[in-house]
């Protein structure tokens, strides 16, 4: 078996964690400075506004050729979401009659196991 | 000539053979690789118990004929999918959970629909966390719940614990949870008051966008995405790093955008004033002093986290009220701690010894 210290592809390897590392730490450096968050964050002001202005204006080319803006889709959301709570509303009360019927069992309508584990060092089975 | 010490000029013709081997199967794995979907992810069965905008309570169908009498609510990060818990079977924290014989909820988060950019911290402390909380209780029937938060969803956990201080919760863990956000230097930098409009960015944009979210987390490590993929290439004969790869790369990169109000009260809050730490966090006017958390607690660190460092979560015990507090730090990066081979040898025995004797 050859040692690591003149296998090819280990020191291949091992040069490409070793720059992984350099680069990381020097970027690092470089971004913890005023300078960079200055830059950084200009730009990020920039394409955020930008951001908004094209939303705006995609808002009208929409309405010209006749398609539902956000506004509209987000419309419909807002009703399939109000029919997906109210289900999820049936299926709690559901589940809480099954409950108050003294039947344990889940959501999906199995029986639950007994809530009577103990840990191994008291004594209970390891799974 | 004498050979270099340690070289065996014996194995070189089988070495050649073998890196051959590997270049055909590289060509052949590439293909595969790009023509085929990664492994199904978060196949756990599961019943979604309530769903709400963004947020999703599931309950985990137990895989113990017993299970002990706390059951378990895992509050996941609003950055992220909660399958980093729920790989695949052999490496699911959740699975292990089951078999272990705990009682599983999980409040996972979808993406904010637009909207939604009004969410305030408010509405995921005193109302998402509580709601949930409320389904437990209804559908498992007990009062106590135990809450377990990955990164984030354990800064949530805590503002929730130290604001119902005489409320259900029976036990608090957190994994690689930061209080002292002057700790994470770059995100720091990245957020300085002095150049860093949140206003701005919130009032233009709504929800913060994933890639945003995505970049700032990739600009922590920038070499290590063109190396994961130099490694990729290295290893695409092994289908059981490829398959790893892609499990960790698809949930990298699977980020969720954050609540516009939300983002801005933790830029504001927590980046800027330092408020958890400083004792001076409220939440909808309630205070959340950490000191006002009185249940056993134990805390996860990881050694190598690069997104939470140490220092940015180390004060957390210390600054605790409880008697029964423990912190460990193990081997591993920040997701590394939870997920995969690494997480299954060294947290989650761990966690499970840990809360087994709490949870009856």
């Amino acid at each position: 078996m050859t040692d690591k210290t003149n296998d090819p592809v280990a020191m291949w390897q091992k040069m490409v964690g070793e720059m992984e590392k350099g680069f990381n730490s020097f970027a690092n450096q470089a971004m913890s400075s005023p300078e960079f968050s200055q830059a950084v964050n200009r730009a990020g002001g920039v394409a955020a506004g930008a951001q908004k202005q094209l939303g705006e204006l995609m808002e009208k080319y929409l309405v010209s050729m006749n398609l539902p803006s956000r506004e509209q889709v987000t419309g419909l959301a807002e009703r399939l979401q109000s029919v997906e709570a109210q289900i999820g509303e049936i299926k709690s009360m559901l589940s809480q009659m099954a409950a108050n019927s003294g039947i344990s069992q889940g959501s999906d309508g199995t029986p639950r196991p007994p809530r009577t584990k103990r840990p191994p060092s008291e004594g209970g089975d390891q799974a | 000539m004498n050979a270099p010490p340690g070289l065996d000029f014996a194995s070189i013709p089988e070495r050649i053979q073998s890196e051959v081997q590997r270049a055909i199967q590289r060509s052949i794995k590439g293909v595969e690789y790009f023509s085929t979907s990664g492994p199904t992810l978060g196949s756990t069965p599961k019943d979604v118990l309530h769903s709400r905008g963004t947020m999703n309570l599931y309950h985990y169908r137990p895989m113990s004929d017993e299970i002990y009498r706390v059951p378990v609510l895992i509050v996941m990060a609003t950055t992220n999918r909660g399958y980093i818990l729920d790989l695949v079977p052999g490496q699911s924290f959740i699975e292990f959970l089951l078999k272990r014989g705990y009682d599983v909820y999980m409040l996972d988060w979808s993406a904010p629909r637009p909207e939604e950019k009004s969410l305030r911290m408010e509405d995921y402390v005193l109302d998402f966390i509580p709601d949930c909380v409320r389904r437990v209780q209804a559908d498992s029937g007990e009062q106590e719940v135990s809450v377990i938060g990955y990164c984030f969803g354990g800064v949530l956990s805590l503002l929730y614990g130290s604001i119902h201080a005489n409320g259900p919760m029976k036990n608090l863990i957190c994994f690689t949870t930061p209080i002292d956000f002057r700790e994470m230097k770059l995100f720091s930098n990245f957020s300085d008051r002095r150049y860093f409009d949140v206003d701005h960015l919130v009032d233009s944009v709504g929800n913060v966008p994933p890639e945003m979210i995505l970049s700032s987390f990739e600009m922590l490590r920038p070499a290590s995405r063109t190396v994961s993929q130099i490694q990729l290439w290295e290893n695409i004969w092994n289908d059981e790093f490829v398959k790893s790869y892609r499990m960790f790369d698809r949930w990298a990169t699977d980020t969720l955008p954050l609540a516009g109000e939300y983002f801005r009260t933790i830029t504001k809050d927590l980046m800027w004033d330092n408020k958890l730490f400083n004792d001076t966090m409220s939440v909808g006017g309630r205070a959340a002093k950490l000191e006002n958390i009185k249940v056993p607690i134990l805390h996860a660190v990881a050694e190598h986290d690069h997104i939470v460092p140490y220092e940015a979560a180390k004060h957390l015990i210390a600054k605790i009220g409880s008697a029964d507090k423990e912190e460990v730090m193990l081997k591993g990066g920040h997701v590394s701690l939870v997920a995969g081979a690494n997480a299954v040898k060294r947290l989650w025995p761990k966690l499970d010894s840990w809360l087994g004797k709490r949870s009856t």
